[in-house]
């Protein structure tokens, strides 16, 4: 093992034993080894950049870097930028730690030396973001290597292994160049990656969005805090933030939505498909504290006169966020709401039995325009997991959820 | 259709009030116990003679806030961040301890000030310092995001106390006017020394961190940087026109009475009194609890802040502290730290640590200036937002005249044989 701390400014010696430079930098290709160091960066005495080529490299120690050939031999270019760089691109950056879903900022990196027959080659192995890392970067270049090891024995190390490791580049075609894909972070909870979202900044942000499908993007920015969905939504192409609000939550999208500037709103919402945009501005007419701009119009409704038959198959051609439905909603044919059967209720009966017999009584409803406490409260009262809102007529217009009285209560805290 | 209106100004208006607040908090948090202190001497040692030097102070500070600003809207990332990025982990180490020495003399001189101000009034610092060390530390830890802000802003109108003490000393607002003007330079050493302190304590370094996170915080985008320009501008213009009345206050009494020497800032507030009304002084020392109080209460947080991200720690106010067990070490440990200064040392043992925080400062400064000036030419970074050849003339000049006055105090505190 060796450390990027131990490895840079390394005196680099020809095959005649003659001075070439200092190690600067070491350069993976990652279209062709992910793990495998590739050109070792070396600035010459003139200080002109030289990239020599792994297969000219005979040994590394933590005191020199020998190569197999001659000055003359080693072609006086610089490095491809294609190539990513350990110095540049991972020591001091923000990385995803993959396994642990966090943002880490490297602070050395560990290699293996394995030598072959005829060359040595530097193997990726892990970064290191513990104290004793930051301990030998510190005291790098002001001891001896042998002691430097000696004082950050003691201390504690944590590295990331290179598999969990992933570089964030907000550069796109660099992005493709160093093959760095966030499909990883599609695998995580929505929460668990805004959580990792509220990390980035605004560009690494809109990067890692822009490789996610719209689905995993949606749910991961209904979950981060308002101001930053704004300004990543702003970063966007009204396009791409078209796609992610209408895979969210109807009532969420109206909250974003509502707070980005009136020409950014109306510019989303054109960009979106005609059903899904009616249902957020139908939403966004209501007032932001009110029980209508809390709930969500997404609901599955049958007429009062169904069966549970009808209610499975309504559930099963459902749309919307499915996790978040607890009930079923009765109208009558004016539109009025007239019952609330539970899911749990649907699950046990027959087929054939009438929704109106399994009703919830007495049916509990909430106006549009009742303030956020009132609703709070409700929920308190008659412990509900949702609740229907109502126009003054009794016409059925949306449904407010636990999940989002939730979020109240500890705004509220 | 008036409800949509209505609801339209009001987004409007919230647009206005998410990008405003980061400079002026800063310029604020600028004019906190050291800097009361300092503007009063100026005024009472100097009468109206310094004030034209708040001119080019105003116009350095608004060339040095505008552009860690810009940096902190275009690449979103804190500078404590981009210096690490840039010039590696020992550079940006060292740079957080000098820093976190520099920001634990400044809350020592905060909870002072409280406890100097608090006197006035006749409350002991043996209940001030507690009391307020514990209100600074809750409100952060225990208070919602929104209570934070509204308090914030609510201390920022506070600011009024000094415009109201500095009608009510009726100074010579001809000659005021005029001497803002006119530069009069005189060559003794205590007018020089008296300058490069306004220059010191108005053009920080942890402001500039502070400044650029919170506008990273803010998630001001590019579209809206002309408001977060206006909102920087404003906020130097509040910093020196609240100085303007501390120094117009004292210049028209402490000065114009002929007994002008004064230790702290409560002194000024004291000997405001007789000259200008006991209104005019409590006013004054008002002033100084609110600056002490706000101070206290953003530097630690914003000192944890930018360690933490200079370094690579958790950090936040929204995790717990098991989650962030650097950030909340740190925040509490500055209050702690600060408040038991005051209460357990005497002044003259409170003098050397806030000299060894004046030095850390002077050493941080010209590093943090070059590293800005450095990062805000970078055309990877900033793209065409870079600073233009016209900006850079001005900003290298202005920071090498604040490097050189910085040199010359670390000299004057060193060789007191040079100082008055």
């Amino acid at each position: 093992m060796i450390y990027f701390s131990e490895l840079e400014n390394l005196p680099t010696y020809d095959a005649r034993g003659e001075y070439l430079g200092h190690l600067v930098d070491l350069a993976i290709n990652p279209s062709q080894n992910a793990l495998l160091v590739v050109c070792y960066i070396v600035r010459t005495p003139k200080k002109q950049i030289r990239c020599i080529g792994r297969e000219q490299i005979s040994t590394i120690s933590v005191r020199a870097v020998q190569t197999s050939v001659s000055a003359e031999e080693i072609p006086d270019s610089a490095p491809d930028e294609g190539l990513m760089r350990v110095k540049k691109d991972v020591l001091d950056q923000q990385i995803i730690d993959v396994n642990d879903q966090k943002v880490v900022r490297v602070i050395d990196v560990d290699f293996d030396i394995q030598p072959n027959e005829k060359h040595t080659d530097l193997r990726i192995v892990a970064v290191n973001v513990g104290a004793a890392a930051a301990m030998r970067r510190l005291l790098q270049g002001l001891l001896a290597k042998h002691r430097i090891r000696m004082i950050a024995s003691v201390l504690p190390t944590k590295t990331i292994p290179w598999e969990f490791v992933n570089l964030i580049e907000s550069d796109p075609a660099r992005r493709v160049k160093l093959r760095i894909s966030y499909n990883r972070l599609a695998q995580l909870h929505p929460a668990d990656l805004a959580d990792i979202l509220e990390e980035l900044s605004r560009d690494e942000q809109r990067s890692v969005i822009e490789s996610l499908d719209d689905e995993t993007a949606a749910e991961a920015v209904s979950e981060i805090p308002t101001r930053m969905q704004v300004a990543l939504l702003n970063s966007l192409s009204a396009g791409r933030a078209a796609d992610i609000v209408e895979e969210m939550a109807p009532d969420e999208a109206a909250d974003v939505l509502q707070e980005l500037s009136p020409e950014t709103s109306a510019q989303v919402l054109a960009n979106m498909e005609t059903e899904e945009a009616n249902e957020v501005r139908e939403l966004l007419g209501f007032e932001e504290n009110t029980a209508g701009g809390l709930m969500t119009t997404e609901f599955p409704v049958v007429l009062e006169t169904g069966t549970v038959e009808d209610a499975v198959r309504t559930l099963r051609s459902f749309t919307g966020p499915i996790e978040s439905v607890h009930s079923v909603y009765l109208i009558a044919t004016n539109l009025a709401l007239s019952g609330d059967v539970s899911l749990a209720r649907i699950l046990v009966s027959d087929r054939g039995t009438s929704l109106r017999e399994l009703s919830t009584e007495p049916l509990i409803s909430v106006p549009f325009h009742a303030d956020e406490r009132t609703v709070v409260s409700m929920f308190r009262k008659y412990n509900l997991l949702s609740l229907p809102v109502v126009d003054d007529n009794g016409r059925l217009l949306g449904v407010v959820t636990a999940d989002d009285v939730l979020e109240l209560v500890i705004k509220e805290k | 259709m008036n409800s949509e209106r209505l609801r339209h100004f009001k987004t409007n208006v919230l647009i206005f009030l998410s990008v405003l607040g980061p400079g002026i908090i800063t310029a604020n948090v600028d004019n906190d116990a050291g800097g009361i202190y300092t503007y009063s001497v100026a005024g009472a040692h100097f009468g109206y003679t310094l004030l034209w030097s708040l001119i080019p102070i105003t116009v350095a500070l608004v060339v040095v806030q505008e552009m860690v600003a810009r940096m902190g809207v275009i690449t979103g990332k804190g500078l404590a961040d981009l210096i690490r990025e840039e010039y590696g982990f020992r550079i940006t180490f060292w740079l957080m301890v000098l820093l976190l020495l520099a920001d634990l003399g400044n809350t020592i001189s905060e909870f002072a000030g409280l406890a100097s101000g608090m006197s006035v009034f006749g409350v002991n610092r043996y209940i001030s310092v507690p009391l307020g060390a514990l209100l600074v530390w809750l409100l952060v830890v225990k208070g919602t995001y929104r209570l934070v802000e509204k308090i914030f802003l609510v201390a920022c109108l506070f600011y009024v106390a000094y415009l109201i003490s500095g009608f009510l000393a009726h100074p010579n607002w001809g000659f005021a006017l005029l001497s803002t003007v006119k530069p009069t330079v005189q060559f003794d050493s205590a007018y020089l020394y008296m300058i490069i302190g306004l220059v010191g304590t108005t053009i920080a370094p942890w402001m500039q961190f502070y400044l650029q996170s919170a506008v990273v915080e803010k998630g001001i985008k590019l579209k809206n940087y002309v408001q977060s320009r206006l909102d920087v501008i404003i906020g130097c213009i509040i910093t020196d026109v609240v100085a303007f009345f501390i120094i117009v206050a004292c210049a028209a009494t402490i000065y114009a009475s002929g007994h002008r020497q004064i230790n702290d800032a409560a002194d000024a507030a004291v000997a405001l009194a007789p000259l200008a009304g006991r209104a005019a002084s409590a006013l004054f020392a008002f002033g100084l609890c609110n600056a002490s109080l706000f101070s206290a209460c953003i530097l630690p947080l914003a000192t944890a802040y930018y360690v933490c991200e200079g370094l690579g720690f958790e950090s936040g106010i929204n995790k717990r502290p098991h989650e962030a067990p650097a950030f909340y070490t740190l925040y509490t440990g500055l209050i702690v730290l600060g408040a038991l200064a005051v209460l357990i040392l005497s002044e003259s043992r409170q003098v050397p640590i806030i000299l060894l925080s004046q030095v850390a400062n002077g050493i941080i400064l010209p590093f943090v200036l070059i590293f800005m000036l450095r990062l805000c030419n970078r055309e990877d970074l900033m793209g065409p937002y870079r600073n233009s050849r016209t900006f850079n003339i001005i900003a290298w000049l202005t920071s090498v005249v604040m490097i050189v006055l910085t040199l010359l105090l670390g000299v004057a505190l060193f060789l007191p044989s040079y100082r008055p």
